[in-house]
């Protein structure tokens, strides 16, 4: 009917959450391989992840590093060999160059290009098709209307997420780190990492008048997300209609509980969308998601505006 | 033989960078480059460019870089078509597809991939080659190894812009979607060309979000003064002549939104090293020190006020799209 599907970054997250509300579960933290024990740069942690999901009836994706410069290609290949060997369902990959080193090794996996892959259009869709990508997450900056349009004009599967905070820039190097107040001490990519992205880090526009900051990102180290959280449980049954099927939560950066508490409510609500039942009162639902939202829920690009705005269904 | 390209966001910068001794000038069309239409030419203008060029002997490239919709590629191979015809000699290119279908109608332009492609290795540009790309161009960041490293791994031209960041920090441009989360307006041309207000990858002008001042905080505490949240790229020189042994085919002039006066300056400047470096094999190259330092406070207040100017525009935008939402919850 429909893939529900989440991201966790390593093993103890993994078996420590409970991510029963998913089909499908991206392993890995495609932002920072020095994230710890990430499954994208710990070949050694693949199979265990793998087996983990697996016996759980749910599929495991693979998310490879986003943004590798020429002296993490070596390693990167490694974690590819590696993945190679096991079943994944797919791997991930938001680079062109890790995509094309997936052909040259011979993947026979499907491959699904992540949200960096920078897609926009129908016919790049295509030919990333030919490299072996089945999968596209369309840039956060689309329409729902332009994700249908690439769905059905390139004839691939089209990750739709619909709830989190959206990724808006990826970094090659921690911002947290280079703006701790320990300076230097763990300067990014020195192995000496203090592991700070573990606690919550904002960044708000400042106001001279010191009233409340009107922009708001949340900062997880190499990558800059959204302050808000994108929600789209109000339109579930929009999506069913547009012919879309796989939807996604972003978890990277939230609280343990978090994709949890989020994936239950998703589920119940797609499940009703799906079943073509009558649009229920999503207070309650909205009030839940709100809760776990610190600076409130927003549509994304989805409706055509600024990615910060919210616009319910009437 | 090194090609120095330079900008023309207008008619008259285009020339003036032809006269000044660039073998190319670069020029976007209004809605189709990562600019605002003040500095993008209409088709008049890029006509007479092209025909100003091609009789001084000289090339133009045309920068048809944004991310478009799906419907918009019929009208971009159009326009392509259009200006190949004009005798255009290549373009600059983000979408893939979009390159892809340039390749196969007119196999003998030249393709350049823009930043928009947001490379980050070699195996990237062997990518992109393999796609029929003509020239990569080479985020700000590299350093002179990396560079030499993506030159041995495939033959395909090199371009790299004469201006450069530190490396690390947030991939700008190429992966970046901040200004538009906060200001995005998306409204159609006559042509029906969605001008896509506030996307810096969509062509609607990056409103330079990062460089307001943000506070940053760890679970609530703020520690340090308001600050921006990405560095700027500046001129460089010093570095030229090991760029040129590396490998590097283009070197591009930045500045298609900054007055063509400073353009002019600089292109000046950059003319001057370059021919002397291609002269001899120990250049010196502290004579253009001072200059080259003149260049870079002009060329930091023209970025100061621009910026200044578009995240004006951002939070007008913000501030509008917020008040008409209350208004609707009332
Ligand atoms: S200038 Fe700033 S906001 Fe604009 S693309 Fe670059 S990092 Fe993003």
């Amino acid at each position: 009917m429909f893939e529900l599907s989440t991201d966790v970054g390593n093993l103890k997250e993994l078996r420590e959450g409970d991510f029963s509300a998913y089909d499908a579960i991206y392993l890995g933290d495609f932002s920072c391989p020095e994230y710890p024990n990430n499954f994208s740069s710990h070949a050694e942690l693949l199979e265990a992840g793998l087996q983990h999901v697996h016996a759980r009836g749910q599929k495991a994706y693979l998310r490879l590093y986003a943004v590798p410069g020429n002296d993490d290609l070596a390693w990167v290949g490694d974690v590819i060999d590696t993945a190679l060997q096991l079943p994944f369902d797919a791997l991930e990959v938001h680079n062109l160059g890790v995509l094309r080193m997936l052909r040259e090794r011979g993947c026979t996996a499907p491959i699904h290009l992540g949200v960096f892959g920078n897609l926009y259009t129908h016919e790049t869709a295509k030919v990333l098709k030919d490299f072996g990508v089945t999968r596209v997450y369309p840039n956060p900056e689309l329409s729902l209307d332009e994700v249908r349009y690439i769905a059905e004009h390139a004839d691939v599967e089209v990750l739709v997420p619909v709830h989190g905070k959206i990724p808006l820039v990826i970094s090659e190097t921690c911002f947290i780190l280079e703006h701790s107040e320990d300076g230097a001490e763990g300067a990014c990519g020195d192995g000496s990492c203090s592991y700070q992205c573990t606690q919550d880090h904002w960044l708000k526009r400042g106001r001279g008048d010191g009233s409340r900051a009107d922009w708001s990102l949340k900062d997880t180290g190499r990558m800059t997300l959204s302050g808000k959280d994108l929600c789209m449980v109000e339109h579930g049954g929009r999506l069913a209609d547009m012919g879309l099927k796989h939807f996604y939560v972003h978890n990277k950066g939230e609280a343990p509980g978090y994709a949890a508490a989020v994936g239950r409510i998703y589920r119940d609500a797609l499940t009703r969308a799906f079943a073509g039942e009558a649009a229920p009162d999503f207070t309650p639902a909205l009030d839940a998601l709100a809760g776990l939202a610190r600076e409130g829920l927003c549509n994304g690009y989805y409706f055509e505006g600024a990615g910060q705005r919210y616009i319910g269904r009437s | 033989m090194v090609m120095m390209m330079a900008p023309g966001g207008t008619l008259e910068m285009a020339k003036t960078v032809l006269d000044e001794g660039a073998d190319a000038v670069y020029v976007g069309v209004v809605g189709w480059s990562r600019r605002g239409a003040q500095d993008e030419l209409n088709d008049d203008e890029i006509r007479h460019t092209i025909d100003y060029a091609l009789a001084r002997g000289k090339e133009v490239r045309v920068v048809v870089n944004t991310l478009p919709s799906s419907t918009e590629l019929p009208m971009f191979v159009e326009r392509v078509e259009r200006y190949a015809g004009w005798g255009a000699q290549g373009f600059m290119i983000s979408d893939l597809g979009a390159m892809r279908l340039v390749k196969e109608r007119l196999p003998h332009v030249n393709v350049h991939t823009s930043v928009g492609c947001g490379i980050t290795n070699y195996e990237d540009v062997r990518f992109l080659r393999e796609l029929g790309a003509d020239y990569v161009v080479l985020p700000y960041r590299l350093s002179v190894e990396e560079i030499r490293q993506i030159k041995g791994a495939g033959k395909v031209g090199i371009e790299v812009f004469l201006f450069k960041t530190p490396s690390g920090g947030k991939i700008c441009p190429g992966k970046c979607n901040m200004s538009s989360y906060f200001s995005f307006r998306r409204w159609l041309d006559t042509e029906g060309k969605d001008h896509f207000f506030g996307s810096a990858s969509r062509g609607g002008d990056c409103l330079r979000v990062c460089q307001t001042e943000w506070n940053f905080n760890v679970d609530d505490i703020d520690y340090r003064m308001p600050m921006t949240i990405k560095t700027n790229p500046a001129l460089w020189l010093e570095e030229l002549p090991d760029y040129l042994a590396a490998g590097v085919d283009c070197l591009k002039v930045p500045g298609r939104d900054r007055s063509a006066v400073l353009v002019r300056d600089i292109v000046r400047v950059y003319r001057r090293a370059v021919d002397a470096i291609l002269e001899t094999d120990r250049p010196d190259l502290s004579v253009f020190a001072t200059e080259l330092e003149i260049l870079r406070g002009r060329w930091m207040t023209e970025r100061n006020k621009r910026d200044n100017r578009l995240l004006r525009q951002a939070i007008d935008e913000s501030a509008r799209v917020s008040a008409a939402a209350a208004a609707v919850t009332q």
